[in-house]
């Protein structure tokens, strides 16, 4: 991408009044929050079950070691067992660790994405939403490989919970885009006093005619949704109240790479 | 007759933590051998060579979903459980399950390990059942063929 292609146009921010921006972006909060709901309830029922599962073999271990201490002598079988129920205790108590850390990963990505503890703008790192993002949306791009290819970005002034949502709005497209699988790759870049971030499927691609209407809403090619064919009107209003552009590149066949370019000094 | 593989579960998951902990419980609470896979893949390669008694496969998988799996599991071995183990798969996918994949169970998530066992148990004794019986019907081939040769060898020696 060129040096110019990659500057803001100076007057191509549509002026979006700050509530009608709101009260789009809680449409889109809500239209989604029962599909986040039903996949982040999935993501903890995984851990949930092995620890579950876990518990129950401690609880039956401990009645087995009980028996065994029980004797006044232990014999060659009996120790023979105790090795084999601490063979056990020691992969539940790895398992353990994996599953307690998910659990904490999925709450604290929970808490970063709603941005429940920060002001409503803030110098956000882009990275930790996009991460996050990433992470409640683990169920809904489960068949989808993510390679994250990062550059260094410096801290950018937004409204991180808009922001996450323009993320959470690509990264399920893309997801959506490639049901059987494929790479989702976003490569994020800083240069001057912008970053761009994009996103690039290898899904089934927007036809030319099409990709003019994307960003103007009531498009859409998803059936039995509630609130679909906002996503991308949504975003573009959030990245424009950023005093910043989102444009699409797409090939129908060979996917699609969406690119966001803010100022770092934000709206 | 080869009874190798009788006492063998095989668990797939790409959880790894889902495998590792019924891993855990089945080797505190049973005799029976348990490998855990997080690739359907690289359970498949293996599938006919160690003819696993039962198979605990997870739906969503990424690469190939726990019912295509299943599907070629039974194409391996037809005498083998296999069993599903899946935190949500929908009606139509149970059914698929049922209808393209032979499958003996089907277990939610979160399970219970009592459950667990007893299908485990249940479904390694259908396998070996299944397998002893191919067996006989093997050997009584055999014994009839036998005879008929048998029959024919007297037929010829006294016309």
């Amino acid at each position: 991408m060129t040096e110019q292609e990659f500057s803001l146009p100076q007057s191509a921010t549509r002026p979006v009044g700050d509530t009608e921006l709101a009260s789009l972006v809680s449409q889109a909060k809500l239209a989604t929050l029962g599909m986040l709901l039903a996949g982040v309830a999935h993501e903890i029922n995984t851990p949930l079950g092995a620890i579950n599962s876990n518990h129950d073999v401690l609880r039956r271990a401990m009645s087995k070691l009980q028996d065994i201490l029980a004797d006044e002598v232990v014999d060659e079988d009996e120790l023979e067992e105790v090795r084999r129920i601490v063979r056990a205790l020691d992969a539940i108590l790895r398992v353990n660790d994996i599953a307690v850390e998910r659990m904490a990963t999925l709450v604290g990505s929970l808490r970063s994405f709603g941005r429940l503890d920060r002001a409503p703008i803030d110098w956000a790192d882009l990275h930790e939403g996009i991460d996050s993002t990433l992470a409640i949306l683990g169920h809904e791009t489960r068949a989808v490989t993510v390679e994250r290819r990062f550059g260094v970005l410096p801290p950018v002034r937004c409204h991180p919970d808009q922001l996450n949502q323009v993320w959470m709005n690509l990264i399920l497209n893309a997801a959506q885009a490639m049901p059987d699988g494929g790479a989702l790759t976003i490569e994020t870049e800083h240069h001057d006093d912008r970053v761009r971030l994009v996103f690039g499927d290898e899904g089934c691609g927007i036809p030319a005619a099409a990709q003019a209407q994307i960003f103007e809403g009531g498009f859409t090619t998803k059936q039995r949704r509630i609130g679909m064919g906002l996503g991308l009107l949504i975003s573009r209003r959030i990245v424009e109240h950023h005093r910043g552009i989102i444009a699409v590149e797409s090939e129908p066949g060979s996917g699609s790479r969406f690119t966001v370019t803010l100022p770092v000094s934000g709206p | 007759m080869e009874d190798k593989g009788q006492g063998l579960v095989f668990v797939v998951d790409d959880e790894e933590m889902v495998a590792l902990a019924i891993q855990s419980f089945l080797q505190l609470d049973t005799d029976y051998g348990v490998r855990t896979f997080t690739s359907p893949a690289a359970a498949l390669e293996v599938v006919e060579l160690e003819r696993p008694g039962v198979i605990i496969a997870d739906f969503m998988m990424p690469g190939m979903d726990g019912i295509t799996f299943l599907r070629h599991c039974r194409d391996v071995d037809p005498f083998g459980t296999r069993i599903l183990l899946t935190g949500y798969a929908g009606k139509e996918n149970a059914i698929r399950a049922i209808n393209e994949a032979g499958l003996y169970y089907y277990l939610e998530k979160p399970w219970s390990n009592d459950h667990l066992k007893l299908v485990v148990r249940n479904g390694m004794e259908r396998s070996a059942l299944f397998n002893e019986l191919d067996t006989r019907i093997a050997a009584l081939e055999d014994a009839n063929q036998e005879l008929e040769d048998l029959r024919r060898r007297l037929i010829a020696a006294f016309l």
